[in-house]
């Protein structure tokens, strides 16, 4: 792709620059500005805290909210949580995102004062309310640096949503982040992340997820605003036995943007299971689905890209569904379509009496749905979202 | 009701239907009859709007209004529906999903959806993609169910009655007589149908008012709805088709 001869002195060229002498107080969820509370409504950060276990959230450069409202959950600003456990930048800081991955990586590792969450769940804490956390720019053309890491100890359990997102009046800007998430023996994070970014927004995450024995790592990924320059290949190491992952990537493309999702999922224990669902629907720009597993355990993986081309203006959707097989007990499959919606569905649904746009709709909303479950109902009423927009011919 | 005058209709730039006129009273039922191939589903195809059917030349009334250029949604919201003998799969929407929406719209009757429902037999496949996998009764009793709920007033049938068996046809027989029934309450009172048939078996069914032969893209005539399945059973389409031409 030719994004990956972008370096960030490119992306960052131009762009307005965290101030280090500049120091922000922590304020309560309830205190952020309506206008910006009303921004992240939108990718599902309630900032009432109603039906929440926890929220955070990060506006521009500096963390700005943090807090926890049940026990067992941890919710810290990381630099917060850096000075308070030594042993955090020992075992867990840069460990699965090397610093000097990329000149991304290192531009994050470089700032004086980190900025990003921590979440911690106690050994054996259920935490049964969705924490949630904003990843948020609200000024233009500014480049944003983010670290966090999520840690669940043996036992735990955890909903994590993660609204990324630009205010409506700010088109431009750079969002580049670190995660690294740690899931603990018999462990379970769904770790939902929503994206809603202004149409020059360039957006690069690196993420490094790890899972124990029979721990569970589910990631749903949802972009909902058209546009945006987004590349996200996060990586997950399934080292325990009995171990598990599921990607559900569900994206909208739109003339002008690109979009490029994918990741890597390497099966390292015994019996470790990983799946991988993308569904992109595109009104132009480009979608690249990719996803690689590799098997190096008696393991079982199965990757899934399918398209769904409604008009090109000029962009694409490609496919590229990998797998490799370092053991002979790795039982790996992929698979990928790229289709349209035929006239004859869509008449079908007419005949019915529903207008042309509730027709394209209803047939999105159902290949997005397809063979993705258990999206819970807040995710459901984005992909509706998504499916009408696009239904309108929006984008 | 339903007025076809002089109709013309073009598939991929072929045209299958020439100067084709129909009439239909409110609250009669016509059977349409007629050889494979002979243009049957395309005519209904057409007056539903789909958009493989070109009309090149002819209007189409209905309830004294042209739709020959309306929309299908128009077409369907006015009281048109069609059950067709080959409907496509729609991967990732389900037949509930498509009976929600109509439920949603239905004025009167709602409460007896569920009844319905249960007298279709379609629980089975309510939350499979529409039409996938299903079996040729099983199509005919979703699409059947399709057109009961959606409180149709010009039902037109694509071969009810073919390629079922008799428990089949029983169920098929009284879904198209409630699609039709105008008020229980006065079984005389019905709406107004179509139905394309080979055997004639769902006219034990459904009394029609009248039968029309199509052959060749022509309506070539019409009369007594068993007395013409009668004849083309002995004589053929083409020997039936002369004898009421000779006998205007």
């Amino acid at each position: 792709m030719a994004d990956a001869k972008l370096k960030p002195a490119d992306e960052l060229e131009g762009r307005v620059l965290a101030d280090s002498e500049e120091q922000v107080e922590l304020i309560a969820p309830e205190q952020v500005h309506t206008d910006d509370a009303e921004q992240l409504r939108e990718v599902g950060v309630f900032t009432d805290q109603k039906d929440r276990s926890g929220t955070f959230v990060m506006q521009d450069f500096h963390s700005v909210s943090a807090m926890s409202l049940v026990e067992g959950l941890e919710l810290l600003p990381i630099h917060i949580a850096l000075e308070k456990y030594d042993w955090l930048r020992k075992d867990y800081f840069f460990k699965t995102v090397p610093a000097d991955l990329n000149e991304r990586t290192s531009y994050v590792a470089a700032q004086e004062t980190p900025q990003g969450y921590f979440v911690r769940v106690a050994k054996g804490a259920e935490i049964t309310l969705p924490c949630q956390t904003a990843l948020y720019i609200s000024k233009e053309n500014i480049a944003q640096a983010v670290h966090n890491v999520v840690i669940l100890e043996e036992g735990a359990s955890l909903n994590l949503i993660t609204g990324c997102i630009s205010h409506r009046r700010v088109p431009s800007g750079i969002h580049i982040a670190v995660s690294e998430m740690y899931i603990g023996v018999n462990a379970t994070l769904t770790s939902t992340m929503v994206h809603s970014w202004g149409k020059d927004v360039v957006v690069r995450p690196s993420a490094g997820i790890v899972v124990g024995d029979g721990g569970r790592y589910i990631n749903n990924y949802i972009s909902l605003r058209p546009g945006a320059d987004i590349v996200s290949n996060p990586t997950t190491w399934l080292n325990g036995k009995d171990s598990s992952a599921k990607y559900q990537t569900i994206i909208m493309g739109s003339e002008g943007s690109r979009i490029e999702t994918g990741g890597e999922v390497f099966l390292n224990g015994e019996n470790s299971r990983a799946e991988m669902n993308h569904r992109g629907v595109c009104t132009g720009g480009i979608i690249s689905q990719r996803g690689t597993l590799q098997g190096n355990a008696p393991c079982r993986a199965h990757v899934d890209c399918a398209g769904m081309l409604l008009d090109t203006r000029g962009g694409y959707i490609e496919s590229v569904p990998g797998i490799k097989a370092h053991h002979p007990q790795a039982q790996m499959s992929h698979e990928a379509s790229i289709g349209r919606i035929s006239p004859e569905q869509v008449e079908y649904l007419m005949a019915r009496g529903m207008e042309e746009h509730v027709a394209i709709s209803m047939i999105i909303r159902g290949f997005l749905d397809a063979d993705i479950e258990g999206l819970g109902q807040e995710l459901d009423a984005r992909i509706a979202d998504i499916a009408r927009m696009a239904g309108h011919g929006e984008g | 009701m339903l007025e076809i005058r002089d109709l013309c209709v073009q598939v991929h730039g072929e045209e299958i239907l020439h100067h084709v006129d129909l009439t239909i009273p409110h609250g009669e039922v016509h059977a349409l009859l007629g050889p494979n191939g002979s243009g049957k589903t395309s005519l209904m195809m057409t007056v539903m709007g789909f958009s493989n059917y070109v009309v090149t030349q002819g209007r189409i009334n209905y309830q004294g209004v042209d739709i020959t250029e309306l929309s299908i949604s128009e077409r369907a919201r006015m009281g048109i529906g069609v059950s067709q003998q080959r409907p496509p799969t729609i991967p990732g929407v389900t037949l509930r999903q498509i009976l929600d929406f109509e439920i949603s719209h239905m004025d009167d009757h709602a409460a007896m959806a569920e009844k319905w429902i249960s007298q279709a037999r379609v629980e089975g496949f309510l939350d499979r993609f529409v039409n996938a996998g299903l079996s040729g009764g099983e199509i005919k009793r979703s699409e059947l169910l399709q057109m009961l709920l959606g409180d149709v007033q010009l039902a037109m049938l694509d071969e009810p009655d073919s390629g079922v068996d008799l428990e089949a046809l029983d169920i098929a027989g009284s879904l198209v007589n409630a699609i039709l029934t105008e008020d229980p309450a006065h079984p005389a009172r019905r709406k107004t149908g179509l139905i394309i048939t080979h055997t004639g078996q769902i006219l034990d069914y459904v009394q029609a008012d009248k039968a029309h032969i199509l052959i060749d893209g022509r309506m070539v005539g019409c009369g007594n709805p068993h007395l013409i399945i009668d004849t083309v059973s002995q004589h053929g389409y083409s020997a039936c088709g002369q004898c009421l031409q000779e006998s205007i």
